[in-house]
């Protein structure tokens, strides 16, 4: 389990960055050798790459063994340009960061629906293209390459000593990780967390998984370009050899080494693995032995990094601040509506789903009132889950519509459902198990916060007191829930019936009109039972209207105004708890037919 | 025959050959992929091992050529036992899910330093059992290690899915890849079957080393690009299906022999540009199982 810092940014933090711009600018004219001068070079933009890496790996949880690909595009870019079209350094680095980013964002395309050895191959694929286009293409010079590249000049027209260009890039470089911890650190880094942690309850509260991925791929591509480009001019020479799949491998395992998800893992990692090959220079026949030995033992023995297994260590955590205490915002109910009349929120017509040949939901015709708890039961397997997945946009509807307050909405997908006020839990429990409890309710209210990325980057006040509000909104919705005292502990150490009230928490914060709670009490004992039959009659009280699932009867009895029976995927009852119990087709789907029974 | 039939002609033959080839790697990816989740990146390597294995047994030792296969597919079999012991178990149960990748990743680097070590960095000739004298079909010419390939290779594809299907050890693998528990449950020695799948990925990769190395020669850096291409080929159908694992080494070795034809740098680069177009459609291969996930 890694712990992401979550933190803000503090007048700490900024005498720390202060402290490393000496160090930065010192350690070259300390040790002026012009061989210590390039090594200290390529240790900066590699670092560049390998923080980009982790945005993409460590918070986003996606996998990349494509990047020198990346990087190549940056460095073809700024070397073409500027030797072809002499352009200058600075308008052709941008560029290649700007190629770079395009090029992520394309490569996001396949990427977005592949998982594990799919989504591999896809940035394989990518990574081995940019290596034969490098390799076979006349215009990149194959194994040939580009020379007299020209370097950057400064203002008055002279080209830069190797000391200068080391300060260019390490300023890049402390500008790359500033950027990188204030978007880590902010809402930025706590949705693409929790997309890491589970896509699907993301979407359902309203995250564009999408745009987030390629947001994710874009940054991660333009840090690579960026790396690319310092790396063309520091030599003046680039070909092919360079942007090979050992590259990517070396800059995975930089990510890993440092610990993924964390915010200086990158650095350390990045600059041990390269300095590697500088220190074992004089083994250079054994050196590949030393360089597999060491991403193995990272791998077996150090599955946290460096930096990740500190943040664990005792010790660390000893000396970590404890989260500033914040009070709760208990003003206005955050999930209160106004009731809407009795109306139905949401009418469902003739509503089907094949998976192929089997028959989930064979039709359904349902309204569900507002304001009131609607209960839905049915045996197992009669397609009550089927009915909240494609209610929520999870599923597609094979026939049959859903229409929510008059307008058509079936096939929408969950982040627009829940843009229009429906939300849900799930059965099988999907915390982001990474973030802090309270972070989690924070995703939660992805679909009100305002403030932009430009705005987390700088940190603006605006930004900064918009996440302070909500952090109390979101602390007054653990209290009702009854968890506040849990909120700086990590999601995934609730216990059980802790995270089902998380779950709930989470969806009041996206503020819905329709709450569907799939199976709320499984795994839930008595006295937490109580409590949350409690919950489910506030959050119907402050006029929110609940579609409740559930297998125990007494809550579902209790709670409900409406009950619908589901048997095999058709509606075979529909009325008051009182009328439901007494239903012979129920009692039928439940027990058996008397016949049977008789048998039994 | 005008010249474009004899070039086609001997694409078609060349791109079995090969496509053959990635088909017998890929089918070690399918074994290790149903049992565990995981396979071996470094499978290119194992093949270069079988290679020079081979080598060493059939032309330095000179031992007969069915030796020589036996010898290779044993060692590299091997050699699955120790990749799954100290590149696969350690790291299974691992937050980050693909940590498998860049362990058998490190073990192929170790191998390809040791090949270097051991064989020299050159490219060794690998005499053809079948001699080198070309079958003409016309005025096309096929070399009969080629057809010898094909032959083998697909031979090999079939006598695993038989085993899988038919043999009790085979079906007690399948009853893993199926569920892990349930077969647990039922006296199957779990672990023991994830070796023993780790095995016959591996001897795979031995066999196509051995069966390839007469055509390209055989030296350390041989495997990284059929051990990549082949993964694009187990992709290509789906992880798995090993009817669309096979279908995907045929069409992949076809389609770079063909485009080859045309140019020889479109040949390197359409296996991965058709397999991204692919899985831009279909993320989960063109013959695999659509992914639902339950919620």
């Amino acid at each position: 389990m890694r712990l992401p810092v979550l933190a803000h940014t503090g007048p700490r933090q900024w005498l720390a960055f202060a402290v490393v711009i000496v160090a930065v600018v010192a350690l070259p004219l300390v040790l002026d050798d012009p061989f210590f001068i390039l090594v200290l070079q390529s240790l900066a933009y590699l670092f560049i790459v390998t923080l980009g890496l982790d945005i993409l790996v460590g918070w986003t949880g996606q996998i990349s063994l494509g990047h020198a690909g990346l990087y190549a595009v940056g460095a073809y870019t700024t070397a073409l340009l500027t030797t072809r079209l002499g352009w200058s350094f600075w308008i052709t680095a941008p560029l290649g960061v700007a190629l770079a980013g395009l090029c992520g964002a394309l490569l996001a395309l396949p990427a977005l629906r592949a998982k594990g050895p799919y989504l591999a191959m896809v940035t394989v694929a990518f990574g081995f293209m940019a290596e034969v286009t490098a390799n076979r293409w006349s215009l990149t010079g194959g194994p040939m390459g580009i020379m007299a590249i020209p370097g950057p000049r400064l203002p008055g027209g002279a080209e830069m000593t190797p000391t200068q260009y080391f300060w260019l890039i390490a300023l890049a470089a402390v500008a790359c990780q500033l950027i990188a911890n204030n978007l880590l650190t902010s809402r930025v880094g706590r949705t693409l967390l929790a997309l890491r942690g589970s896509e699907i309850a993301a979407e359902t509260v309203g995250v564009n998984v999408y745009r987030w991925k390629v947001l994710a791929f874009v940054v991660s591509s333009a840090y690579a370009g960026l790396g690319g480009v310092f790396f063309a001019h520091q030599n003046g020479f680039i070909n092919s050899d360079t942007f090979v799949f050992s590259l990517s491998v070396s800059l995975l395992t930089s990510v890993l080494m440092g610990g993924s998800g964390t915010l200086y893992g990158p650095l350390v990692g990045s600059v041990i693995l390269n300095l590697i090959p500088t220190i074992f220079a004089r083994l250079h026949e054994y050196h590949l032995y030393i360089y597999g030995g060491i991403i193995l033992i990272t791998i077996v023995f150090l599955p946290d990094g460096i930096v990740g297994s500190l943040l664990k260590s005792r010790l660390v955590r000893h000396f970590r601040r404890a989260p500033a205490a914040i009070e709760p915002d208990r003003g206005a109910q955050a999930f209160a509506h106004t009731p809407e009349g009795e109306r139905p929120v949401i009418a469902v017509r003739d509503l089907a789903k094949r998976f192929g040949g089997i028959r989930a939901l064979a039709g359904i015709t349902l309204e569900v009132r507002a304001g009131i708890v609607h209960g839905l039961i049915g045996p197992n397997g009669s397609g009550k889950s089927t009915f909240v997945n494609v209610l929520t946009g999870l599923y597609q509807p094979s026939a049959g519509v859903v229409e929510l307050r008059g307008m058509p909405v079936q096939g929408l997908k969950p982040h627009r459902m829940a843009a229009l006020g429906v939300t849900r839990t799930f059965q099988s429990i999907r915390l982001f198990g990474d973030l802090s409890v309270l972070d989690n309710v924070m995703v939660g209210f992805h679909l009100h916060l305002r403030s932009g990325l430009a705005a987390h980057v700088l940190r603006t006040g605006g930004a900064m007191d918009e996440e302070a509000a909500y952090r109390r909104r979101a602390l007054a919705l653990l209290e009702f829930v009854g968890i506040a005292d849990r909120a700086h502990e990590t999601a995934q150490n609730l216990s059980y019936g802790q995270q089902r009230l998380l779950e709930i928490a989470r969806a009041l914060a996206v503020r819905p009109t329709l709450l569907l709670l799939d199976e709320p009490a499984a795994g839930v004992n008595p006295t937490e039972l109580q409590h949350l039959s409690k919950i489910i009659r506030d959050i119907r009280g402050a006029g929110v209207t609940l579609v409740v699932i559930e297998h125990h009867m007494e809550l579902i009895m209790g709670i409900s105004d409406v009950v619908t029976v589901l048997d095999f995927g058709e509606k075979i009852a529909e009325g008051t708890t009182g009328e439901i119990q007494r239903d012979p087709k129920v009692i039928e789907a439940y027990l058996g037919s008397p016949l049977e029974a008789g048998h039994a | 025959m005008d010249a474009f039939l004899v070039k086609t002609w001997q694409a078609l033959i060349s791109g079995l050959g090969i496509g053959s080839i990635y088909a017998l790697i890929a089918q070690g990816y399918y074994v290790t992929f149903i049992t565990t989740g995981a396979l071996n990146f470094g499978q290119g390597e194992f093949l270069m091992m079988g290679a020079l294995f081979g080598l060493t047994c059939y032309v330095t030792l000179g031992l007969p050529y069915a030796l020589a296969v036996a010898g290779a597919i044993i060692l590299v079999g091997l050699m699955g036992v120790g990749l799954e012991r100290v590149a696969i178990r350690p790291v299974l149960r691992h937050a980050l899910s693909l940590s498998w990748v860049l362990s058998t990743v490190a073990i192929s680097i170790i191998l390809k330093n040791a090949a270097v070590n051991i064989w020299g960095p050159e490219q060794i000739k690998f005499p053809s059992p079948f001699g080198d004298t070309v079958l003409r079909f016309g005025e096309a010419g096929i070399f009969p290690q080629e057809l010898f390939i094909i032959v083998a290779a697909i031979g090999t594809v079939l006598l695993v899915q038989v085993f899988l299907k038919r043999a009790l050890l085979g079906k007690a693998l399948m009853a893993v890849a199926h569920n892990r528990n349930a077969a647990a449950v039922m006296g199957i020695n779990v672990q023991r079957m994830v070796v023993l799948a780790f095995v016959i990925s591996s001897a795979l990769a031995g066999l196509g080393g051995i069966l390839i190395a007469p055509v390209t020669f055989a030296w350390a850096y041989m495997g990284t690009v059929p051990g990549i291409k082949a993964f694009a080929a187990a992709i290509f159908g789906g992880l798995e299906n090993p009817v669309g694992i096979l279908v995907g080494g045929l069409v992949i070795g076809l389609l770079e022999q063909f485009f080859g034809i045309i140019n020889s740098n479109l040949k390197e680069g359409v296996t991965f540009l058709v397999i991204l177009l692919i899985l831009a459609v279909r993320p989960t291969g063109l013959m695999g199982k659509k992914d639902i996930e339950k919620v």
